[in-house]
């Protein structure tokens, strides 16, 4: 019924929603409840949610590099040595060794040394874009075995951390390549 | 008004639910969603979005609960979940559309109208207000809340709380009466 007030504040405030929402909230608590009771997760509950996302950013991230020192590398000009070292990050803590096995270890640091020697006969603005890059890739590596430290059976964070180190491989390859083209 | 035995009830539900138990929220639920479900809906204009902001407001309340201290009112820290919710919905400040500040305007007494106007009426003048306006005017008006709980949920100053709710009074009216005739 259309019922006639005189002042606003005769609005109903009361208004019930047209269906029942409680099904979708009570799904939300259910999973934060197990999210938090689950032993991995004791620190946050949401960690289930925000891991994966963390590592598919940072995944993202990680191809986006790739893209933009491959167009470094292509668009570089003439060696320049001004002296200044610049190289990048150290290799990393090795602590998932069904995926981080020694022959990848091993080329990873040998990838590293060249890549370092690379750097130093880059002209001075590449070699600073190409270091940084570098360094995010780690970084964001870094940030999946972080992840994956609290929740070491998520497939997709698994998935994440071996396509990156592949993603990191092909651009440090990328990086000590284009040192052989000059030649 | 809700007695003294109702808020005691809420209490206990809320102490239950804070311990985890989804049944005592449920609850908590079932008696406050009216209320919260017609702020969304008068605030946003829009009924799934009204719908999508209850629900998550209700699940930040549940996570949120252990920081609920209980000498608050559980429906006004509803409200404020369910304004921020609204608010980050919309992906910007309450206050975008204008930028007014006069604390010289006075506080004016619940608003009421000279002869009875239809509620269908009413409730489609308010839907037509600026986004700021329709704010502080379903805060204020509808929901009885002081300026200054208005203006803190809406995170805006008081007296851009007070300039918004005379600019919607003034619209409203001018709706009203132009719809009238």
């Amino acid at each position: 019924m259309n019922r006639r007030i005189k002042r606003i504040d005769e609005l109903a405030q009361d208004i019930p929603p047209p269906r029942d929402l409680w099904q979708g909230i009570s799904a939300a608590i259910e999973a934060d409840k197990a999210a938090a009771a689950a032993p991995a997760q004791k620190q946050s509950g949401r960690r289930s949610f925000w891991m994966p996302a963390a590592g598919l950013a940072a995944s993202v991230l990680l191809v986006a590099l790739g893209v933009f020192i491959g167009q470094i590398i292509g668009n570089k000009r003439g060696p320049l040595d001004d002296g200044v070292a610049q190289t990048v990050p150290a290799p990393r803590n090795e602590n998932t060794p069904e995926l981080r096995h020694a022959k990848y270890t091993n080329q990873r640091e040998e990838l590293l040394r060249e890549v370092n020697a690379k750097l130093a006969t880059m002209p001075p603005a590449d070699r600073a874009k190409v270091a940084a890059s570098l360094e995010t890739l780690s970084k964001s590596i870094k940030d999946i075995e972080a992840a994956l430290g609290h929740d070491p059976a998520n497939a997709l964070l698994q998935e994440l951390l071996v396509s990156s180190c592949q993603e990191e491989m092909r651009a440090l390859t990328a990086v000590r390549d284009s040192g052989r083209e000059e030649i | 008004m809700k007695t003294d035995t109702v808020v005691e009830f809420d209490v206990a539900l809320i102490e239950r639910a804070r311990r985890g138990d989804a049944k005592a929220f449920e609850r908590l639920y079932r008696d406050h969603v009216g209320r919260v479900h017609g702020l969304c809906l008068r605030m946003t204009r829009n009924p799934d979005l009204a719908a999508d902001c209850v629900q998550d407001a209700f699940i930040k309340a549940w996570k949120a609960l252990p920081k609920f201290e209980a000498r608050a009112s559980f429906s006004t820290w509803l409200h404020r979940i369910a304004v921020n919710t609204v608010l980050e919905k919309r992906r910007g400040p309450a206050n975008a559309e204008i930028a007014v500040e006069d604390p010289t305007v006075h506080e004016e007494p619940a608003m009421s109208f000279d002869s009875p106007v239809e509620e269908e009426e009413l409730e489609a003048a308010i839907e037509s207000l600026p986004q700021g306006a329709r704010d502080a005017l379903v805060l204020c008006g509808v929901y009885g809340y002081e300026h200054s709980e208005a203006a803190s949920m809406l995170g805006i100053a008081v007296g851009t709380c007070k300039a918004q709710l005379h600019r919607a009074r003034g619209l409203l009216k001018e709706r009203l009466e132009r719809g009238v005739r």
